[in-house]
Order: structure tokens, then sequence, then C-alpha cells
């Protein structure tokens, strides 16, 4: 039943849940932001760093990721989210690829191409914290890794529906309705008073928070991290899991990241053509679909359907 | 030392020039930022190595080879993922950069599973000589790339200041509704841009093998980075700013290399566009924020 495979997989797919979120909540005011790896390092080498050469505590390390990169996403973010949608664009792309440089060739401090291993692990960390205070995973009838596995899913569980819950309120409230205002017309929205700019650089500092948390979360659940896991690719691997999913609903992302977390895994076979997958779907999508496979007119006959179901029993 | 360098540096900046040019004339005409315009240059690079490795074709061929391939890509881009897109209500800005990022990801796993991994040799049968002039070691590949660079800018900016087809490109540029309510087929100057801004990515692929020697299928990337970089720095949609930014980033790389950090090479241009975003947004030739279309 508790399958440490599965329970890996299912951890990878609410990481990039969080990833996919990032950018969602970007493009709720219509800015897409490349630099969600570059944000997803950061958060990423803070923690690690913290907790392997100041041996600070690992939820500490995951919110100095996560604030790190909120810093990083104001200071990108003041010059940038005045101009047009496409200047951010490319100034964040631009963004993410200094900051791999930066992590390469700053030898001293990152080790550079070959990365920073020993990473304290998330699930481990706290076996070992429990089995010191007396408790063993075998009165639970689990194995060590199976325990393991088991608490970092749970753990990452909860933490993805808290993100979930924050959001889904946040996009209810009024400030989540002036977001949609500058979505649909930027110009009409500051001409009805609203601020523009500040909730732009708020949406792109919490995406990039955000990314940066992710980051740190993969770093202590691979244990293993180096510049080549924040390329170009992985940013618009992000990219393809709101744009596929949904950019429009908070379930978009969620849906894109289970599915397409899924996907190579299922099909062993296709993993080798993922990134031909990939690229195809971004063309399909932008000329058929281009809010995405959910949207909110799917959502709502899903919801009546339900609704129905309620009614007839 | 130094007027090596110099020349080293204008060398590559001229080829930075070709491959931003590529990207400004579709900005300029489409609005569009061409995210497939990297890996577009990259197989320029390729069909070059192909024919100058396997059927030891002169320099000429290769680059005809070359702008053939790449132009019949540019054309199928334009069908595929950008027409589609194209006057549809209601379509985001960002549709055609992300259907463009799609083409481009595409492209590179194809040139992956065609060429595969890895540098490739470019030999050139002219690689190694090279003139003396006073105390100044000069190389022919590197006249060769100049002069093509210089012929092929002096001809682009000719033919959109006098030819017709050029007029008509910059009228679309300006405003694409007058320009067709003028009887300018504009769909035929688009498709022609992105075909003619294609093919000069080929060329540029083909001196890129030249100059360095070697290709390979993830040069596209940080090539297409700079080539965005620098249209920034230049002026979005600006020809001249595009030629200017060009040299002024081969330049600084050049002596960056030559004078301290080799690794921070790349990040040259990316810290450009961050302090020319705060500084001078609309970029060094660019005009102001409001009346930038302009090819």
């Amino acid at each position: 039943m508790i399958n440490p495979y599965y329970l890996q997989i299912a951890s990878f797919i609410l990481i990039n849940i969080l990833l996919g979120l990032s950018i969602y909540i970007t493009l709720c005011t219509g800015q897409l932001s490349l630099g969600s790896a570059g944000f997803m390092s950061i958060g990423a080498y803070t923690s690690a760093l913290l907790t392997v050469k100041l041996g600070l505590p690992i939820p500490l390390g995951l919110l100095a990721g996560g604030l790190l990169a909120a810093v990083m996403g104001l200071l990108i973010g003041l010059p940038t989210l005045r101009l047009t949608g496409v200047y951010l664009a490319i100034a964040t792309l631009g963004f993410g690829e200094v900051v791999r440089v930066v992590f390469i060739n700053w030898e001293s401090l990152t080790s550079g191409a070959v990365g920073i291993a020993g990473i304290p692990h998330l699930g481990r960390t706290i076996l070992a914290r429990l089995q010191a205070a007396g408790f063993s995973p075998e009165s639970w009838g689990l194995k060590n890794n199976e325990f393991i596995s088991l608490t970092v899913f749970l753990i990452l569980l909860f933490l993805t529906l808290l993100t979930l819950l924050f959001f889904s309120r946040l996009l209810n409230s009024r400030v989540g309705r002036a977001f949609q205002a500058i979505r649909m017309d930027e110009k009409a929205a500051e001409a009805m008073g609203i601020h523009t700019t500040y909730y732009k650089i708020l949406t792109f500092v919490q995406g990039a928070a955000l990314a940066g948390f992710a980051g740190a979360l993969f770093a202590h659940v691979t244990g293993y991290i180096s510049p080549a896991d924040f390329t170009y690719h992985r940013a618009v691997e992000i990219l393809v899991f709101a744009v596929f999913g949904g950019s429009e609903v908070l379930w978009g992302p969620v849906f894109g990241a289970g599915f397409l977390t899924l996907m190579p895994e299922l099909l062993r076979g296709l993993s080798e053509y993922r990134y031909f997958i990939y690229g195809t779907i971004l063309v399909v999508l932008m000329i058929f679909r281009p809010q995405g496979v959910i949207d909110r007119p799917l959502l709502n006959r899903l919801r009546g359907r339900r609704n129905e179901g309620k009614d007839a029993a | 030392m130094f007027f090596e360098q110099l020349i080293n540096g204008i060398t590559l900046g001229s080829i930075y020039a070709i491959v931003a040019l590529g990207y400004t004339l579709v900005f300029g005409v489409l609005d569009i930022i061409n995210m497939a315009h990297g890996e577009i240059f990259m197989f320029g690079a390729f069909i070059g190595m192909l024919l100058i490795s396997r059927f030891e074709a002169p320099v000429l061929v290769a680059l005809g080879g070359a702008i053939l391939v790449t132009a019949a890509m540019g054309f199928l881009l334009e069908r595929l993922a950008l027409r589609p897109l194209r006057g549809r209500r209601g379509v985001s800005p960002l549709a055609s950069l992300i259907s463009t990022i799609g083409v481009s990801i595409f492209l590179e796993n194809l040139a992956h599973h065609l060429f595969g991994a890895g540098n490739k040799p470019f030999p050139t049968s002219f690689g190694d000589i090279q003139f003396t002039i006073g105390p100044v070691n000069i190389y022919l590949v590197q006249i060769i790339i100049l002069a093509i660079s210089i012929l092929l800018m002096v001809g682009l900016s000719t033919w959109l200041s006098k030819a017709k087809a050029g007029k008509a490109l910059r009228a679309t540029a300006e405003n694409l509704e007058t320009a067709s309510l003028l009887g300018i087929n504009t769909d035929r100057i688009i498709t022609s841009t992105v075909v003619v801004a294609s093919s000069m990515g080929g060329i540029a692929g083909v001196l890129v093998g030249m100059a360095f020697n070697y290709v390979n299928n993830q040069m596209g990337l940080p090539m297409g980075l700079k080539g965005l970089a620098i249209i920034i720095m230049g002026g979005m949609g600006s020809v001249n700013g595009a030629m200017a930014g060009g040299l002024i980033l081969g330049l600084s790389e050049t002596f960056m290399v030559a004078y301290g950090h080799s690794g921070y090479r790349d990040a040259i241009a990316f810290i450009a566009i961050i302090v020319i975003l705060l500084i001078r947004p609309q970029g060094l030739f660019g005009q102001s924020l409001s009346a930038e279309r302009k090819a």
C-alpha cells in the first residue's frame, strides 16, 4: 500500500503544483514571468546553504529561501513591471540565466557546476528526531523508508493545501477582483482607481516567494541540487504546467502539474519525447484553447453535474 | 593584442547584430518576440556544417543551403504557429510568445534527435589562413564574416528604405490596418518578414559555425537570449539599434574575456538589459514608449 516510489512521485507532483501556482499567480494580473526557475534556484540554494553550512533547522531554511526569492522578485519586478508584459518576460528570462551563471561561477559558496550534495532530507531529519525521542516506525508497522516517504508526502500535501486555501481566499477577495480587472483591461482598471503597478508587483513577488519556497522544498526532498536543475527548460516546464492545465482558474495549474508529472511516469517509452510533446502542446493549445484544459465553463459544468447528482439523491 | 581583441569583438558583434536583426524585423511588424529564432539560427548552423563536412561544399553553397532551409522553417513557423493566432479577439498578446516558445522547444529536441548531442566540428578549408598587417594578425575567416555581415546590413537597410516591398514592410510595421486599407497585402508582408528574418538567422548560424569551428544543438538558446538582450538594448523594432547593440555586446564580451572574468561572459547581456530597463526603458535608439513601433 505505502510504496515509497508512488509516494515520491506524489511528492514531486505536489512540488510541481506549487511551482505551477507560482506562475499562475503572476499570470493573474496578465504578467508572464519566465524567471520561475531562477527564483526556485534562489530558494533552493539559500535553504541548502543555510542548513548545510550553518546547520540551521530546515523550517528556517525554507522560510529564508522563500523570503530571499521574494526580495529578489521585488528588485526585478520594480523596474520591469512598469513596462509591457514582453519586457517582463525577457527580463525574467535573463534574470534566470544570470542567477544560474552566478551559481556556476561562485564556486567558493556553491561548489559551482558540481552542485551541493548532502542537504538534510526532510523525512530523514524528522525520523532521526523521532527516533532520538524513542519512537520507532515499526510500532506503526512501517519500514524506515516507508515512514520517510510518507512524512514527506504528508508535509507537502499539507503545505500545498494551505497554499491552495490561501490563494482561493485571496482571489475571491477585493485584492483578487483587482487582479482580474487588471488582467481583463489594465487601462480600464487603472481608470477605476486600481493601483495597477502595486497589484502587479504584489502578484509577481508572491509568485517569486512561492517558487523560492517550492525550490527550498525541492532541495530538502532530493537532497542534492546543482545549477543544471534550474535551467531555462525548468522555467518552460513550469510554464507548461500552468498553460496546459489552465491559466484562468486555480485548479488549472493543479491539474496541469499533476497530469504532466504523471504522464512520463505512466508512459515510460514516451519520456524521451517529452519535450517534443511539451512544444506541440504549447503551440496547439495557443491555437485551439489558449485558456488551457480547465476553464471556468468546464468547472461550472462539473459543479452543475455534481449538484444535479445531489438533487437526485 | 588590443587591436586583435578589437577585431575579435567586431566580428562577434556583427554576428550578434545579424541575429538581433531577425528579432527586430519580426517585432517591428508583428509586435511578437519570436522565441524560436535562436533554434532556427541553430538549424542554419547545422545545415551549413552538414553541407561543408559531408559534401565538401564551398562556403557560398553552405550559406545558400542554410538560407533555403531556414526560410522554409520561417514560412512554416508563420503559417502553423503565428497566423492562426492573428486577428482573433480575446487572445492575450502573450499567446504568440508562448506559442513560439513551444516551437523552440520542439526544434531543439528535433535537432537533438536528427543531429545528436555534443559538439560537431565545423571545418573550413581556410580556417588557418591569416594575414599580418604591422603588429596585428587577422584571420581570413574574420574578414569573410565581416564582409558578409556588412553586405547583409547595408542590403537590409537599403531594401527597407528604397525597395517597394521594404516600404510596404515599414508601412505595415507603422500600422497594420491602415497599411491594409492602402492596398498592401499585409498577410504576404508578414509572411515574407518572418521568412527574411529566419533566413538571416540561418546566415548567422553559418557565420557562427565558421567563427567557432563547432556547432551543437544547445547553441540556439544562449544566442537567442543575447539577440533579445540586444534588441532591448538597442530599442525594440529599431534596425540601427540592433546593429549598434550587437557591436556593443560583442566588444564588451570580448574585452571581458580578454581582461578578466570569462565565466561571467554570458551574464553581461542580461546585466545590460536590467540596467537599460532601469535607466532608459525604450533602449538606446528606441523612440519614446508611445511611439516605439517603427522599423
